[in-house]
């Protein structure tokens, strides 16, 4: 019993970090169609962005979330204004997987000459203490980590809903001719949709960093998470990236308890490719746009 | 007359391809062996993905099944045969049990499109790696020992330049045979549009089907001999991603869908690799990428079909000269 309760409790902990990491290449996936296979390395630069803050200048890596942010969101935007809009518009939505892709590979071996092959961590102050509620048990970079998930996961949610801003991404990404009729600047949108996610996986990055191991080849694993995140929730919400992270938490932890550490990719698989095959537009369905 | 000609052409390739390794140093004759691979794993590739427009993320799945069929094959049953050609059987094992493997997940994964099927693809990948790693049966974590016998007196590197060219014509031939059948063309109305080919006639899901499981059987068949050839591989040297994306990209930057497209394609992006970048060994993913991204920006249909566009577009202004008022596009 007691076993169950902690798997159940680390594995919600772990999934609300995915939660984070996903939710950006879901409003991409969601607004523009584009699986954005650049977004593991976006989560891990944030985390490198965040070590070198912390080890140069002393800055704490909760604290470094917010510049991190602005340094991505600049990149994704004029990213998404050239290599992106050029794949797109010359051939297809299917190229610019491949774009995507190519971008990545060349970004995780710059990471890799820069900061060398070698997993790295971030250990602040507070990474050693551990919580306890009774008998279960939880390190506290953990649950920092889960809280300032979902402080940012609101923010996002907040920004969608409310601002006149995330209701020209949710109009644009339903209808871009009838939102460009409406006044809104379509490609302006996109490239800021973009910037707004690559920010997001930033923030997630320096969160993972100091919750988790990273090198740069890990990028992959996070951008298959992202996708599997997105499949199980659905895509384009702050909602659907919650559950889905959360479910996939559950899963991970739950693999690794009962079944084996070893088992866990293979079982997220597996529940990808039957989610595909059952229910493709994931458990709270399309929020916005129609079934693409 | 033309078939006269082909079929000098033919015999003047197998014959150069014979005595090719006669003059070529070692380390060259390992150059063009592994060309010949990466070639025949892009066309097989091509059958799929540049025929019926199904993009596979995960074929390396297939060079892993078709290496532990044959590895643990020849293994537990043994070879069969005389000295030299007694790596056939395991090779049509690896490709057999890689095709029924294929034809059992076909139906289901074949319901996806687009994006779905190419990721649903990454993750069977990852799946076959990670089931071969962690079952012990398999000895994926250790590793297997696969010895060959050889021929006496040749040398490994030339055994296995004949092995793989054999095998890389099989797998054109293979893609030849489909590109002008029923098949073929029904693969490229579905390419072109799905829903309308199912309309006028088109059997998709068993076309779809079909490709899929002649693709994997090539593969797999290439697995096993990639298997023999380097003696022991353990589950992470047989199921690895940059294999998968290669196939596509061999593919792509020689022209998705064509028949010498994926040669072309292997050809020029490991004369780059292996030829010319051979001591930059810290930037090859970089110098990929940026191959792959520079061919999706500029040459989105590949070196073959930005060709045939040209030729086209040379042809269409001569017919407008010769008939003014024609309908013209």
């Amino acid at each position: 019993m007691l076993t169950l309760l902690q798997t159940t409790l680390n594995g919600l902990v772990v999934g609300g970090i995915f939660s984070l990491a996903a939710v950006g290449f879901s409003l991409i996936f969601g607004v523009m169609g584009i699986v954005n296979l650049t977004h593991g390395v976006f989560v891990i630069a944030g985390a490198y962005f965040a070590l070198v803050m912390w080890r140069e200048l002393g800055v704490d890596p909760l604290l470094a979330v917010l510049p991190i942010g602005v340094v991505l969101f600049a990149f994704g935007y004029v990213y998404q204004r050239t290599i992106i809009h050029w794949a797109v518009s010359r051939s297809s939505l299917v190229a610019s997987l491949l774009v995507t892709f190519g971008v990545a590979m060349i970004l995780r071996n710059v990471l890799q000459l820069v900061f060398s092959p070698d997993v790295r961590t971030i250990t602040p102050p507070y990474s050693f203490v551990s919580l306890s509620f009774g008998a279960l048990q939880i390190d506290l970079v953990r649950v920092v980590g889960l809280a300032a998930s979902l402080v940012l996961l609101s923010l996002f949610a907040l920004l969608l809903a409310r601002t006149s801003f995330g209701r020209a991404i949710r109009a644009t990404a339903q209808q871009p001719l009838a939102s460009q009729l409406a006044g809104i600047n379509v490609r302006h949108v996109y490239a800021l949709t973009f910037g707004l996610g690559a920010a997001f996986a930033g923030a997630s990055g320096t969160i993972i960093g100091i919750v988790q191991p990273f090198s740069p080849a890990s990028e992959v694993a996070w951008t298959l998470n992202a996708f599997v995140v997105v499949v199980l929730g659905g895509i384009g919400s702050p909602a659907g990236a919650l559950l889905g992270g959360i479910l996939l938490g559950l899963i991970n932890t739950f693999t690794a308890q009962y079944i084996g550490p070893a088992m866990t990719n293979a079982m997220m698989f597996l529940v990808l490719v039957l989610m595909l095959l059952v229910r493709p537009q994931g458990l709270l369905g399309n929020a916005f746009g129609e079934t693409r | 007359m033309k078939h006269w000609l082909l079929l000098l052409l033919v015999l003047i390739l197998i014959i150069g391809g014979y005595f090719l390794p006669h003059w070529l140093s070692p380390f060259h004759v390992r150059v063009v062996q592994f060309f010949f691979f990466a070639a025949a794993l892009a066309a097989a590739w091509n059958i799929l993905g540049g025929f019926s427009g199904y993009w596979s993320f995960g074929h390396t799945a297939f060079i892993g099944i078709g290496a532990f069929a044959a590895a643990h094959f020849s293994m537990r049953i043994g070879m069969f045969g005389v000295q030299p050609f007694s790596i056939v059987v395991p090779i049509i094992i690896g490709g057999l049990v890689s095709a029924i493997i294929a034809a059992i997940i076909a139906y289901p994964i074949l319901r996806l499109r687009g994006i779905y099927f190419a990721i649903a693809m990454l993750g069977v990948g990852q799946v076959f790696a990670e089931l071969s790693n962690n079952i012990r049966w398999f000895q994926g974590g250790i590793g297997l020992f696969v010895t060959a016998p050889m021929p006496p007196g040749v040398p490994p590197e030339r055994f296995y330049y004949y092995v793989f060219g054999i095998l890389l014509a099989i797998t054109f031939a293979t893609s030849v045979a489909v590109r002008y059948s029923r098949l073929g063309a029904g693969l490229i109305a579905i390419r072109e549009d799905e829903d309308t080919a199912g309309m006028l006639g088109v059997p998709a899901e068993r076309y779809k089907i079909a490709a899929f499981v002649i693709s994997a059987a090539l593969v797999g068949m290439l697995g096993a001999a990639y298997a023999f050839s380097v003696g022991y591989f353990t589950t992470s040297t047989v199921f690895r991603i940059d294999f998968s994306l290669n196939m596509i990209v061999y593919s792509l930057i020689g022209g998705l869908g064509t028949l010498f497209g994926p040669v072309i394609g292997a050809a020029i992006m490991l004369f780059v690799t292996q030829v010319l970048l051979s001591h930059l060994l810290e930037v090859h993913l970089l110098i990929t990428g940026l191959i792959v991204v520079t061919i999706v920006l500029v040459i989105p249909k590949g070196i073959l079909g930005t060709l045939s566009d040209a030729m086209r577009r040379r042809r269409s202004v001569y017919l407008q000269k010769a008939q003014p008022a024609g309908e013209t596009r």
